[in-house]
């Protein structure tokens, strides 16, 4: 059943990452959904959930991506991993831990990617990425890592919950 | 909180153990040897990408057939003063394509002298544009044509109206082709009317420049800036867009000028693939060689 939600999750999240969603991104920004699921996954189920979404939408995102060095897979799969960690000595992993907990992994995967994308480049053009990729873009996913929490949190019963703490 | 609760499914923890250290060892392959796992790993993600994009197909129906729908029916507001002003300027065009017919059959004539009719021929594939790479850092689109119909890395992806980009990753029935708006693309260009060479790069705001143009060249805002065949899979003469603005600095070694691209990115649809029977060629031997028994280990 979980692997099922699993590939269920990588087979809907990458095709509407790289298709409906071009078409609610405003500035030209779109939210990373896969970064928001491995997150998501890891703070409500803890790291090794979190390692292994991240690794299949990762895996996935790079086969459908321009970009050449495998820096999805790294990146989700750290961030489900961390957000496990992390959310471990969380009292309580309300919706505005979700937010800066997923903003601030956005930034740093953000990061990653301005450094690799930008190899070579002029300073200007790296420092470009900032305010026009890396900063919208993290703000864009803790706010729909919030409102995916909220729906999670209030819409999943407990007794049918589909997850264990890893 | 979901956490707290029973769940229903469990992994062994042998399971769970087993998938983890597979992943972690994985993830320090990518970390370590990133290009040598990479062949590797296109190779075993092939599978994965051809299932993948059966519902990527379908969604990028979907979005197509509501995307036609509201086009055609909810917005509609200015249509009938674009039809006007759309009436008039194609007949100025049937007026200008009249002129450049006698110069295209002028052209051709030249070309064939000249021995250029293999660079103007390539053939073609028709390439639908069925998503955006799945990653805001990149400038790409995902086209319907893959290794199956004969698309190469580094092929030439353009429209009628002028370049789109490279082809960089190719799965069964999929490729991946990078914008040229994206600051990783590189193409020698030629401003048309000067013929001085620079090469064209993306920018981080999605537009596209044009470096190392010579400090002497009298380039000027309006000039037509066409690929000048050297790099980049395209023959020469393909257009790339117009000048937009030429930067001149005291104390530049070169010009650079900033060029809109003639294509309208967000709204591509559909493409062509140019398909370099070289490029083909050159990914079969390196594919052959890399089969062929002769470089397999002795002992196998």
């Amino acid at each position: 059943m979980k692997t099922g939600i699993f590939l269920g999750l990588i087979l809907l999240l990458v095709p509407l990452q790289a298709t409906v969603l071009g078409r609610v991104s405003p500035f030209g920004i779109r939210p990373d959904l896969c970064l928001i699921a491995a997150c998501l996954t890891g703070l409500l189920t803890g790291q090794v959930h979190g390692l292994l979404l991240g690794f299949g939408l990762g895996f996935t995102q790079d086969l459908f991506s321009a970009s050449d060095l495998w820096l999805n897979t790294i990146t989700k799969s750290g961030v489900g991993f961390f957000a496990g960690l992390i959310a471990k000595n969380l009292a309580n992993a309300a919706s505005h831990s979700a937010f800066l907990l997923m903003t601030i992994f956005s930034l740093l995967s953000g990061v990653v990617f301005l450094v690799s994308s930008r190899v070579g480049m002029e300073l200007w053009d790296v420092l470009q990425g900032f305010p026009s990729i890396l900063l919208p873009q993290a703000l864009f996913d803790g706010l729909v890592a919030v409102a995916a929490h909220w729906v999670i949190t209030r819409w999943t019963p407990e007794s049918v919950s589909l997850y264990e703490r890893g | 909180m979901i956490g707290r609760v029973r769940p229903l499914v469990l992994w062994s923890t042998r399971t769970k153990r087993l998938l983890v250290i597979l992943m972690i060892v994985a993830m320090l392959l990518l970390f370590l040897f990133p290009r040598q796992t990479q062949f590797l790993l296109q190779h075993l993600g092939r599978p994965v990408a051809d299932v993948v994009s059966i519902p990527l197909e379908m969604m990028a129906g979907v979005d197509r057939g509501v995307r036609n729908w509201w086009n055609k029916y909810i917005a509609v507001q200015g249509i009938y003063d674009q039809n006007q002003h759309l009436q008039s300027r194609i007949q100025e065009l049937e007026g200008e394509l009249n002129q450049l017919r006698e110069q295209a059959l002028a052209s051709q004539r030249l070309s064939a002298l000249l021995e250029f009719q293999e660079e103007s021929a390539l053939p073609t594939l028709a390439a639908r544009v069925i998503g955006r790479s799945a990653s805001n850092w990149y400038r790409g689109v995902i086209l319907n044509k893959g290794e199956d119909h004969g698309v190469a890395v580094e092929m030439g992806v353009v429209t009628p109206a002028g370049i789109v980009g490279n082809i960089v990753k190719v799965a069964s029935s999929t490729s991946i082709a990078l914008l040229i708006t994206d600051p990783n693309v590189a193409v020698t260009g030629l401003v048309q009317r000067t013929r001085d060479e620079g090469i064209i790069q993306g920018t981080a705001q999605g537009l596209v420049r044009m470096k190392y143009i010579p400090p002497l060249a009298a380039v000027k805002e309006g000039d037509a800036v066409v690929t000048s065949g050297l790099t980049g899979g395209f023959p020469r003469g393909i257009l790339i867009g117009q000048v937009l603005q030429v930067g001149e600095r005291e104390g530049d070694l070169f010009q650079t000028a900033r060029v809109a691209p003639v294509v309208d990115f967000g709204k591509l649809e559909e493409v062509l693939i140019l398909i370099s029977p070289q490029r083909a060629k050159d990914t079969e031997s390196i594919e052959n060689v890399l089969t062929s028994p002769e470089e397999k280990p002795k002992d196998s």
